[in-house]
């Protein structure tokens, strides 16, 4: 019992999103265990870690798109464990993937892809769409304006609406993706390495993206191998290691934790953050 | 305005046709309520695989069961035909409700085994309850359709009955695939697992293409049945499933007008092909080869690209809405 209430007071105080001893193994091979850590409300909560150390599979869990052996997912205080990705995105969950997916089927242009986005505020089910087709004409010409809203937020141009997203050059496609996932306007936003394949210009357009977001009260939940952006967003990181917990704190406390440098971040890390702090 | 001018074209096509062409032959006449009822079923198979991408091979199933379920109605039981193709409606609404709540949860193509069993299974119990469906030698004395009191057993009739619910199915099919809906079965057609992160409940949206299709095929095999006045199990069984497939892939998938061109085309090509009298096998198998091969966006791609040659809108195959590659602002 007094397990429970230490957690319900970490999930109804500051955690926005609180993920608690989440283990998940396939045949065998444990890719979590007993993760737990909470994001703040309207904090950039970056997850960092080595190739395999299941940080896509703890986004996976969250997004519902796999569930965990054990564990749960309070978002806002609601479990969100068995819940199917469908019912997390309606919670106001979105989120990105590492290899973008954007839809092409039928010919579907940028767009279309942002329309989908707004499935959540436009809700489409079959009787509505054959029967009360004036009204979803109505919102979905609203949808459309709030569409090119959000390409000109992540940085595209309007004109990019009729392109077909394989036209677009991929660090474009990064940005659609992500904009698709602001049309539901979502609360949360989980960003799977959303810098990787970026060159530098583009990175430094995405931190500025990043913090745009966050502005706007979002709450991020940033998976991400690109080191300096990581240490320039994020309020707090935590780090995973062969499905473990290594490290968790603000960018100070990884940047010196001794466990972090050895198993991820390398001795020349060090020097560098040490570096960037006296700077 | 150009597409309304199009749609105005078909239309009086449509309708002057019996006066016209059919009237020196009405022969033609019939010929056209089958293209319609095959337009039904190609259309409403479109919206499925072409949209939703979810690949059925058993279209004839729900083809037979509105068939039958509206001619063992009127032949046997003296129900209305109208009464009779709502409730062909509804049975293939209801198998396919419940094929698809087995199946459709699933990812990969589950369904199109399961419908490729449902059509064997479908034309094997057709076959077997002979006391009710009148076996293999076929269900009789199905009466002509009435609506209204008025009984369309003139074809002319009927022709305009069936062209005016083929033209209603095209323009609720357009109006799908057009509206959101439409776009959440691309979704799910394109990745369902993104799809699913955007709050699309995949299983739902697949179950509802599914069961709207198949009720489409119910009225079409209703058509059918009050037409033909006699149906047997060969009408409905895999090769028809094939036969709709091809005029499908034919016209071009995905595009609801491709599907009606693929149908019109296929249903009519006999009727030239026929003149080579031993050799229209031979001939109608070249002819679909060569769509196949030469046109793999079907004869809809081929129109479009031959329009924009003509019109000199420059681009030839799969033209980019925007050439050029766009860059951040």
């Amino acid at each position: 019992m007094g397990n429970e209430a230490s957690r319900n007071s970490q999930v109804d105080g500051k955690h926005f999103l609180w993920v608690d001893k989440i283990t998940k193994s396939f045949s065998g091979l444990t890719a979590l265990l007993d993760v737990s850590f909470g994001i703040e409300r309207g904090h950039i909560r970056a997850l960092i870690g080595p190739n395999g150390a299941g940080k896509t599979t703890l986004l996976n869990v969250i997004s519902g798109i796999l569930s965990p052996d054990s564990g749960h997912i309070y978002y806002r205080g609601k479990d969100l464990t068995r819940l199917r990705p469908h019912q997390i995105a309606a919670e106001g969950l979105s989120r990105t993937f590492q290899l973008v997916r954007l839809f092409k089927a039928n010919n579907a242009k940028v767009l279309d892809n942002l329309m989908i986005g707004a499935h959540l505020k436009l809700k489409p089910s079959l009787v509505k769409s054959l029967f009360l087709r004036g009204a979803l004409h109505r919102q979905d010409r609203v949808m459309r304006e709030t569409a090119y809203e959000k390409l000109r937020f992540v940085g595209l141009e309007p004109a990019a609406g009729d392109a077909l997203p394989s036209n677009l050059p991929f660090g474009n496609q990064r940005l659609l993706e992500i904009a698709r996932a602001l049309m539901s306007e979502p609360e949360m936003l989980l960003l799977d390495e959303p810098a990787s394949g970026l060159n530098d210009a583009e990175v430094e357009d995405f931190k500025k993206l990043l913090l745009a977001v966050k502005a706007k009260g979002m709450t991020i939940l940033l998976v991400e191998h690109n080191m300096k952006l990581v240490m320039e967003v994020a309020d707090e990181i935590v780090v995973l290691n062969f499905g473990r917990k290594l490290a968790d704190g603000n960018c100070d406390e990884i940047s010196c934790n001794r466990k972090v440098i050895e198993a991820y971040l390398g001795s020349d890390y060090m020097n560098m953050a040490g570096g960037n702090h006296s700077g | 305005m150009k597409k309304n001018l199009r749609w105005l074209i078909v239309l009086l096509f449509i309708a002057l046709f019996p006066a016209t062409l059919g009237r020196i032959s009405p022969y033609y006449n019939t010929v056209l309520i089958l293209v319609g009822i095959y337009v039904i079923l190609a259309v409403s198979l479109d919206l499925l695989i072409g949209f939703a991408g979810q690949i059925s091979v058993g279209h004839a199933a729900f083809f037979a069961l509105g068939a039958y379920t509206s001619g063992i109605l009127t032949a046997k039981h003296g129900l209305s035909p109208s009464i009779a193709l709502l409730a062909g409606l509804f049975v293939s609404g209801f198998v396919a409700w419940g094929i698809g709540r087995a199946v459709l949860r699933l990812k990969g193509y589950y369904l199109a085994m399961a419908t490729l069993g449902l059509n064997a299974v479908v034309v094997k119990l057709i076959t077997g309850f002979a006391s009710v469906t009148g076996g293999a030698s076929g269900l009789l004395n199905i009466p002509p359709f009435q609506i209204f009191g008025l009984t369309l057993q003139d074809h002319t009739h009927y022709y305009y009955f069936v062209w005016g619910i083929a033209i209603l199915v095209i323009l609720a099919c357009l109006g799908l695939a057009q509206s959101p809906f439409g776009s959440a079965l691309i979704a799910i057609h394109s990745d369902e697992e993104a799809a699913s992160t955007l709050g699309i409940d995949c299983p739902k949206y697949k179950l509802h293409v599914f069961v709207i299709s198949s009720m489409l095929a119910g009225v079409a095999g209703s058509l059918f049945a009050h037409f033909m006045g006699f149906i047997a199990p060969d009408d409905f069984d895999i090769f028809t499933s094939i036969l709709v497939l091809v005029m499908l892939f034919l016209g071009g998938v995905g595009t609801i007008y491709g599907a009606a061109l693929g149908a019109a085309f296929l249903k009519l090509l006999p009727e030239v092909t026929y003149r080579f009298q031993n050799y229209e096998l031979f001939f109608h198998g070249i002819i679909l080869v060569l769509v196949l091969i030469f046109m793999p966006r079907g004869l809809l791609g081929i129109l479009t690209d031959a329009k924009n040659r003509l019109l000199g809108s420059g681009h030839l195959l799969n033209p980019p809405p925007s050439g050029k590659e766009l860059q951040p602002s």
